[in-house]
């Protein structure tokens, strides 16, 4: 008998396409021991889910895979589809990351469970069912038989996918691949997911795979960790020493590209790796970071493989701190600094919202905005942040008049303009600029660079000459780090870095006042994310624009934010300059969403406040606090009964709570 | 295109549907003009010549009219009407589906309730009653009144896919920017569109085919001595005993036209979707 359940040896996994061969997942080797949990981390294009996809020989008829997988001493790549099965779900199990695509939504939860214990383990109904609660209890959830007879959308994102790992359980299997399982949900309901993991790795003797984009979410249930790049594994070891003593440039660069714990934008400006993850093709060596990297030079291409560092951590390269090249990530390092604008900290009020209130539906009803009140000031950055369905992007949509509010006034430089885009005027559709989410979707496919951003001057900023457009946008372009060869490219051939890039000019072409900024980057990876942000940041100091920066994502937040506004069910709950709120919150649920952040640093783990329960019903009105029910701080009867008064602690800074500072 | 010809490759079926929609393209096109007879001359010594025989390729049929001459000269008329059809009723189509969809609530319900009314007449049906009212059936009134009939489909594809497209980010984008609805319509959405409704169109193709073969079977379509495949088939039925190749000659071409145009029309959605 082996040490490892698991060994990878010199994998290969190729995909025949129309535009050739392409390598997906290139001589990866690596072993997993018993009781043994890996994370691997890569941006979305590395070939992470390749590698597990490849695991449960689970891969499209137009891959071609070379090597071995051993689990458990035997080579999966040599099984038969039928001994195939026996492993599949049963020996190995796997978690996907979109938990309400992954169960049936046409059958009871109980039903999809069940069938897991009756076809792998051959057990009559009744006991399926025994085994199918027991499993449902193992991951916390309350009322598990309740549960079973519900259907999957009866249920909320995060228990979905706890029912996901409960039914990947089932089998008690010896090893389960979770493959990017939080991805898309809240943060708070990721860190109570995360706990749950963690504990049952504990309990149950079994070994894991962790795929995830972010390090402070491998933090939480890994200690060995696999860094992939372009279909190759770049570095691995134990947390604390990729961590602290990163060796490759890419593991180097990725860990200082997020923003965390701490980071501002007036201290630290963010690292970035240029360009992109680039499709390989089969016969390309040497080095895939090559092209992006800092510290590239001659053996980059000639001497590359992986290398032992010391004891478990070897890295295919050990120059993320060579000095032969000047540190430029040093460099960079240095912020913008912000002019010491005479206009910045005036009482004059760029934005306001009077008891701003959006219901949607006429029939039936669903209250997202339920009476808001802010201010933004001209120059600044505020950032509003909260869980998905707390309002935020409403509220930016009402501003940027994709839609008015149902009551309320949105008063502008001191008009009101609480009307839609087709009753506003020219000035007030120029001085708002609105960036979506997706770039992808916000820039029309069939229109060039030259008429996405040409269209908008033309249209708001009345240049009509088109070669006094070309030049301007040629301008704005430089502005964004596009030459001119992207005037006369289309989305599509765009990567989503460059796409955002074009969003932002289009916005910024014609020198608005007020940009909304609807989570411009969580659809990107983190080292886009980074220069993204380094962009808006440079861009607001040099054109003194405002921004009311929406996100999810509290260390993008602290990162941005001159103020910060976190909402919860359609309700401000706490509103503050920046460091008052991060340093110095007062509403439980800042205290909580701030907690439930994962922390790269791994010696730096904090306690999290797990919240139980879901939002309020957005259909129902709610009399008293919204956060009453799962909030850990609750002071009792009157949470529920009564709507908690502001309580203001400076000019600047106030919250929402009977508990008093 | 690249892709076109890369799947093209790879798929047998598609090349047999594009040549024989190729050669029936050419037929129409030069053939008349390589036949020594014309589609009215009857050749009275010959009536219900066997194919091949006293040179007449393809027989002739009761009257003794040479069977490949009417072929070829109704590959004419019938492609004319069909491609006509097709595109008459996609424009129109996209006119009534896009602004439907596009303008919603109230226009949107009496659309979508004219259209169940006009799809709960077969077309086939609907044509037919009007032609017969009508009386005399040109080229020009075919066209028109097929085209009517089939809005209903290509007006339900065209709202369809502007309804998805309708919810994507760049169309809030254009509204923010002040753009007017004509522009938002055709500028920002049609050209994203444009899949889904060339396959819808090439559909359509067939399907005209299909209808005016049949209208001339049922002796509502084009009028003698027009010939028309539909009405070959109709006329011949007498003989059918005698004289097989006069009926199934002409059958035999509007169901390769069709079968082949459906085939090209499939792959034609296979390839788009890549594109997507």
């Amino acid at each position: 008998m082996n040490d490892n359940i698991l060994e990878i040896e010199n994998l290969h996994v190729r995909f025949s396409t129309f535009d050739g061969l392409f390598s997906a997942v290139n001589n990866v080797s690596f072993n997993l021991g018993y009781n043994e949990s890996i994370g691997i981390i890569g941006e979305s294009g590395c070939g992470k889910s390749t590698l597990a996809f490849t695991i449960m020989r689970y891969l499209a008829s137009n891959a071609q895979v070379e090597g071995a997988i051993r689990f458990k001493d035997k080579n999966l790549l040599e099984n038969s589809e039928k001994e195939m099965e026996s492993v599949r779900g049963n020996r190995i199990a796997m978690v996907f990351q979109n938990p309400y695509s992954s169960l049936n939504p046409s059958l009871t939860i109980g039903f999809q469970l069940d069938e897991v214990g009756m076809h792998h383990q051959k057990l009559n109904k009744a006991k399926a069912r025994k085994a199918t609660i027991e499993a449902l209890e193992m991951m916390n959830l309350g009322d598990p038989k309740g549960i079973v007879r519900r259907y999957p959308h009866q249920v909320s994102g995060g228990i979905q996918q706890r029912i996901c790992i409960a039914m990947a359980l089932l089998c008690k299997p010896d090893l389960m691949i979770l493959d990017e399982p939080t991805t898309a949900l809240d943060v708070t309901t990721e860190a109570v997911i995360l706990d749950s993991i963690a504990e049952l790795r504990d309990r149950l003797s079994m070994s894991m795979i962790y795929i995830s984009h972010d390090i402070g979410v491998i933090n939480k249930v890994s200690e060995n960790i696999v860094v992939m790049y372009s279909g190759e594994i770049v570095e691995s070891g134990p947390k604390q020493q990729i961590f602290e003593n990163p060796v490759h440039p890419y593991t180097r660069a990725l860990i200082n590209c997020m923003p965390r714990g701490g980071v501002v934008k007036e201290k630290t400006k963010l690292n970035t790796i240029p360009g992109y993850v680039k499709k390989r093709g089969t016969d390309e060596g040497g080095c895939p970071f090559a092209d992006r990297c800092d510290k590239k030079n001659d053996t980059c291409i000639s001497e590359y493989g992986i290398k032992k560092i010391e004891g478990t951590h070897f890295a295919a390269c050990n120059r993320a701190y060579a000095e032969d090249i000047p540190d430029k990530l040093k460099v960079r390092l240095t912020p913008k600094k912000r002019k010491n604008d005479p206009d910045f900290d005036i009482e004059h009020n760029l934005l306001k919202l009077e008891d701003v209130h959006k219901v949607y539906g006429t029939r039936r009803k669903v209250y997202a905005v339920n009476g808001i009140d802010f201010a933004v000031k001209p120059h600044s950055i505020l950032g509003i942040v909260g869980e998905s369905g707390c309002g935020k992007s409403t509220t930016g949509h009402m501003v940027s008049g994709l839609f008015p509010p149902s009551k309320g006034r949105v008063i502008f430089e001191d008009t009101d303009i609480s009307i839609a885009w087709n009753k506003r005027n020219k000035e007030t559709l120029k001085n708002i600029q609105l960036i979506f989410q997706n770039p992808g979707r916000s820039l029309n496919p069939s229109h060039t660079v030259e008429k996405i951003i040409g269209r908008t001057m033309q249209k708001l900023a009345n240049i009509n000459d088109k070669n006094e457009r070309r030049k301007k946008i040629i301008d704005i372009l430089r502005k964004v780090d596009l030459g001119k060869e992207y005037l006369e490219k289309k989305p599509p051939q765009l990567s989503g870095g460059e796409q955002q890039r074009v969003a932002i000019a289009r916005s910024l072409s014609i020198s608005p006042n007020l940009i909304v900024c609807d989570e411009p980057t969580s659809a990107l990876d983190v080292s886009v994310q980074a220069s993204v942000l380094n962009l808006l940041n440079d861009l607001q100091v040099d054109t003194h624009v405002a921004y009311l920066f929406i996100s999810h994502d509290l260390n993008v937040i602290n990162y941005l934010s001159d103020y910060i506004m976190v909402m919860y069910a359609g309700k401000i709950v706490e509103y503050g300059k920046r460091d008052e709120v991060m340093e110095n919150w007062h509403h439980p649920y800042t205290e909580a969403l701030l907690s439930a952040v994962p922390e790269v640093d791994p010696t730096k783990q904090k306690e999290i406040i797990e919240l139980e329960g879901m939002l309020p019903d957005p259909t129902k009105k709610v009399k008293g606090c919204p956060f009453a029910g799962r909030c850990h701080k609750q002071v009792g009867e009157i949470c529920e009964k009564e709507y908690p008064p502001m309580v203001r602690l400076s000019e600047d800074h106030y919250y929402f709570c009977h508990i008093k500072p | 295109m690249k892709y076109f010809f890369y799947q093209l490759k790879k798929s047998p079926l598609a090349i047999i549907g594009i040549a024989i929609i190729v050669f029936w393209l050419i037929a129409a096109a030069v053939g008349p003009s390589m036949i020594s007879y014309t589609y009215t001359q009857m050749d009275s010594m010959n009536q219900m010549v066997a194919p091949g025989e006293y040179g007449h390729l393809l027989g002739t049929d009761s009257l003794g009219r040479d069977i490949l001459a009417r072929i070829v000269y109704g590959s004419r008329s019938i492609l004319t009407v069909a491609l006509l059809t097709s595109m008459v009723s996609t424009l129109l189509g996209i006119l009534l589906g896009f602004s439907a969809g596009y303008f919603g609530g109230k226009v949107d319900t009496a659309f979508l309730r004219t259209m169940d009314i006009l799809m709960a007449i077969p077309p086939l049906v609907l044509s037919m009653v009007i032609l017969g009212i009508l009386g005399n059936s040109s080229i020009v009134s075919l066209t028109i009144i097929v085209s009517i009939a089939f809005i209903p489909a290509t007006a339900r594809v065209s709202r369809g896919v502007l309804l998805t497209e309708k919810s994507q980010e760049y169309v809030s984008a254009a509204r923010i920017r002040g753009e007017n609805h004509l522009y938002i319509m055709f500028v920002e959405i049609l050209p994203n569109t444009t899949g889904p409704i060339i396959v819808e169109a090439t559909a359509r193709f067939a399907y005209s085919i299909m209808m005016v073969a049949s209208l001339g079977f049922l002796g509502v379509g084009l009028q003698p001595p027009t010939p028309d495949w539909g009405m070959m088939v109709i006329e011949n039925k007498p003989v059918i005993a005698q004289a097989p190749w006069t009926v199934l000659f002409p059958a035999l071409a509007i169901a390769s036209l069709v079968i082949a145009i459906s085939i090209f029309s499939d792959f034609v959605s296979k390839v788009l979707i890549h594109e997507r």
